[in-house]
């Protein structure tokens, strides 16, 4: 008996002591990755008169880990919020956007979320029950976050196919797929009836090729599309940074196109906020809309950049590696398939201004084109039915006369664009979107289901 | 403390931990030499051409990986915390679903298993909703409820409970006729028959289906936090690594997942010994 208890005790002793060892090696944070970049300090608070001070300082935005939110991120963690009063904004990391459009008709009351970062027009969709199986829940539109960001990629198989920016010659051979290869030409993208759904499709028909008939896209998750197209059952992915580096990187296959290309400094994606809590916190709203533009200017100065990188690259937000979202950040795109690099920093994804007008203030032309293009393509039928009934949903949804008090509240007058259309936009294949006349959009193009 | 070198029965020396070796090894080669083999194919199957999927090496050649997998204390808030806390936290989330899941199926099998009525209406029900998969029952629970945590928890509770409550039915079903009619010839007393013949005799089949429903309600846990989104846990842990194709990252999670998973059968097992030995 007493050799087993010894035996016992030396072993638990040695197991304790050999665990103390393991505990203290691995207690405690890892050490920092090298060659981090010197922070600069946070944003101090302001003094706030009567008339700025928010009536909540909580908020809950939702964003996903893609380039598009980095301004809500550097908000939120470079204290621009705070310095508005916004002391209690919570940046909630979703898991795809059918959470995000879950979790804001739950609301925030419910664990969910009050707004944040969307595709569009995923806002007048879920103001309207559109996507939400009836269940209306009025949002506004308050701000664009960003421009450009993404493209279109073609699996390695494809290569030397002539599969580019313009594929009119390219178009039978996508079009010959099912005699040659007994299936169709397979496109990817992560939601449908949104942003990356209109550009693959925009893509597809300028060069003839008609994206309901002649091939199959769908919505898959990013990770399954890349691995469709390694083993060559995805053909096409409509993606966004940092997808485009990796598939080069890895050699996956090219990009046919930047979103930069298709129609440069395009609206991307937005801020929207459920009406109820705008309605009850305009103050907060503008407020919080100070401090994103603040980050939205500080995003677009190249030096900042590099700590933009290092502040979104951690685990708590995009949980990519820095040496990844550098390129992107940069402007910096291999396209792949004898194309020529792209080096240009107003190619890639750019937050507060470009050449054409605004970057941050929301359009209601923009607003517009979405729809447009969604009677273009004929989602939802029955609720968009004409032009007339669209202008309605936008003159309900967007709210740029907040984006316009908060940006004269915070003096940047100067970047406050004078009127709510930024006039004709020109697409890469010539055709161009008038906001005064957009059935003569729709007139212009050839493949559409109306 | 003196350490002096005890004789064993053939009387050469030896130490402690070769004894223990010793006395053990026929418990422990089998399932050493099995994880061996196991691993060391999986790596070898890894390096084939054309193969995509990392062997287990990778857990320390990936440098991200390796953070996690040395560090699973660390935590930098936020989201950005070591696999221990994300176990944890994911672990109490199981605990709630769980435990609502016992006390529902203990409770409801006992009363279907006494009605024979309640039981011919009620089992194709039971059937019919135990197939239904974790993932199916979000969007279910997060109408039904319009509440983020309340939704996670009953994705995991509706998982585990079905093994419980089937199990317990039949376990009250199948009291031998014979104690049946000892309470009848005793004149037994409700309460008395309860403790004293339905849930003893009940018992293996109760603690069997808590712990097929255990295992369910830990293979919840990635359908139910993708629901909450944005929190610390292993299941987000894993969509995370997925939706950014860390490959090496998720097999790390799901040796986690496993042995956690483990733990528990064992756990539930060695309560059922407490509590009903020798059955």
């Amino acid at each position: 008996m007493s050799a087993f208890s010894r035996r016992r005790f030396l072993t638990t002793a040695g197991t304790s002591a050999l665990a103390a060892v393991f505990l203290k090696g691995c207690l405690g944070n890892p050490p920092e990755p090298g060659g981090q970049t010197g922070s600069t300090p946070v944003a101090s608070p302001i003094a706030l008169s009567p008339e700025m001070t928010p009536e909540t300082t909580k908020i809950k935005l939702g964003y996903i880990p893609i380039v598009e939110s980095a301004p809500l991120i550097v908000a939120f963690q470079k204290g621009f919020f705070a310095k508005y009063g916004m002391t209690e904004v919570e940046v909630s990391k979703q898991a795809n956007w059918a959470s995000a459009r879950d979790n804001v008709v739950i609301g925030s009351g419910g664990g969910g979320i009050d707004g944040g970062q969307w595709q569009m027009p995923m806002p007048h969709l879920i103001t309207e029950g559109i996507i939400t199986s009836g269940n209306k829940v009025p949002m506004y539109v308050l701000a664009q976050l960003n421009t450009q960001g993404n493209g279109v990629a073609i699996a390695k198989m494809h290569a030397g196919k002539g599969l580019h920016l313009d594929i009119t010659n390219a178009a039978d051979y996508i079009k010959s797929f099912p005699s040659n290869s007994g299936r169709k030409f397979k496109a990817a993208h992560t939601f449908p009836n949104v942003n990356q759904d209109f550009w693959i499709r925009y893509w597809f028909a300028a060069g003839g090729v008609d994206p309901d008939n002649d091939i199959d896209l769908l919505a898959v998750p990013p990770a399954e599309t890349v691995q469709g197209m390694r083993n060559g059952t995805m053909d096409a992915f409509s993606t966004g940074d940092p997808w485009p580096y990796r598939i080069l990187s890895e050699d996956i296959g090219h990009m046919a196109a930047l979103t930069a290309q298709i129609w440069p400094f395009h609206p991307e994606e937005y801020l929207a906020i459920r009406a109820d809590w705008v309605d009850k916190n305009p103050k907060a709203t503008k407020a919080l809309l100070k401090g994103l533009m603040e980050a939205q200017k500080w995003c677009d100065d190249p030096n900042n950049r590099p700590e933009l990188i290092s502040i979104v690259s951690g685990r708590n937000f995009f949980n990519i590696p820095a040496d990844i979202l550098k390129p992107p950040f940069a402007g910096s795109y291999e396209m792949g398939d004898g194309q020529a690099a792209i080096n240009d920093f107003k190619k890639g994804p750019l937050y507060w201004k470009d050449d054409i007008g605004s970057v941050s203030y929301p359009y209601k032309s923009h607003d517009l084109w979405f729809l447009v293009e969604s009677i273009r393509w004929g989602f939802h039928p029955g609720y968009l039915k004409d032009i007339d009934s669209v202008q309605q949903i936008i003159d309900k949804v967007n709210r740029e006369d907040l984006w316009r008090e908060a940006a004269t509240e915070a003096g940047f007058t100067a970047d406050i664009p004078e009127g709510t259309s930024r006039g004709i936009e020109t697409f890469f294949d010539g055709k161009t979107f008038d906001p005064n006349n957009p059935e003569a959009y729709l007139n212009s193009l050839t493949i559409k289901r109306i | 403390m003196t350490t002096t070198v005890k004789l064993n029965k053939n009387g050469t020396k030896n130490n402690p931990v070769l004894a223990l070796w010793e006395k053990h090894k026929n418990d422990l080669i089998p399932p050493l030499v099995g994880v061996i083999g196991f691993l060391l194919l999986w790596e070898m199957t890894s390096h084939l051409p054309g193969m995509r999927l990392p062997g287990p090496s990778s857990l320390f050649t990936d440098e991200r990986t390796r953070i996690l997998l040395l560090y699973p204390f660390y935590d930098r808030g936020g989201l950005d915390k070591g696999l221990f806390w994300q176990t944890m936290a994911s672990l109490g989330r199981v605990a709630q679903g769980y435990s609502l899941a016992a006390i529902v199926g203990i409770s409801v099998g006992i009363l279907v298993g006494t009605q024979p009525f309640l039981d011919k209406a009620l089992d194709p029900i039971f059937q019919f909703l135990r197939m239904v998969a974790p993932l199916a029952w979000v969007p279910i629970a997060l109408v039904a409820l319009q509440q983020n945590h309340p939704a996670a928890i009953f994705v995991i509770f509706i998982t585990s409970v079905w093994p419980i409550l089937i199990n317990t039915t039949e376990g009250v079903k199948q009291i031998p006729q014979d104690y049946i009619n000892v309470q009848k010839v005793l004149q037994l007393s409700k309460t008395k028959f309860f403790f004293k013949i339905l849930l003893p005799s009940a018992l293996p089949y109760i603690f069997t289906g808590l712990r097929i429903g255990i295992g369910l309600a830990w293979l919840a846990i990635i359908a139910a936090e993708i629901v909450m989104s944005g929190i610390v846990g292993i299941g987000f842990f894993i969509w995370d690594a997925y939706q950014q194709n860390y490959i090496s990252e998720i097999i790390l999670a799901v040796i986690y997942i496993g042995a956690i998973g483990l733990i528990l059968d064992r756990a539930i097992a060695y309560l059922q010994k407490l509590i009903a030995p020798g059955q």
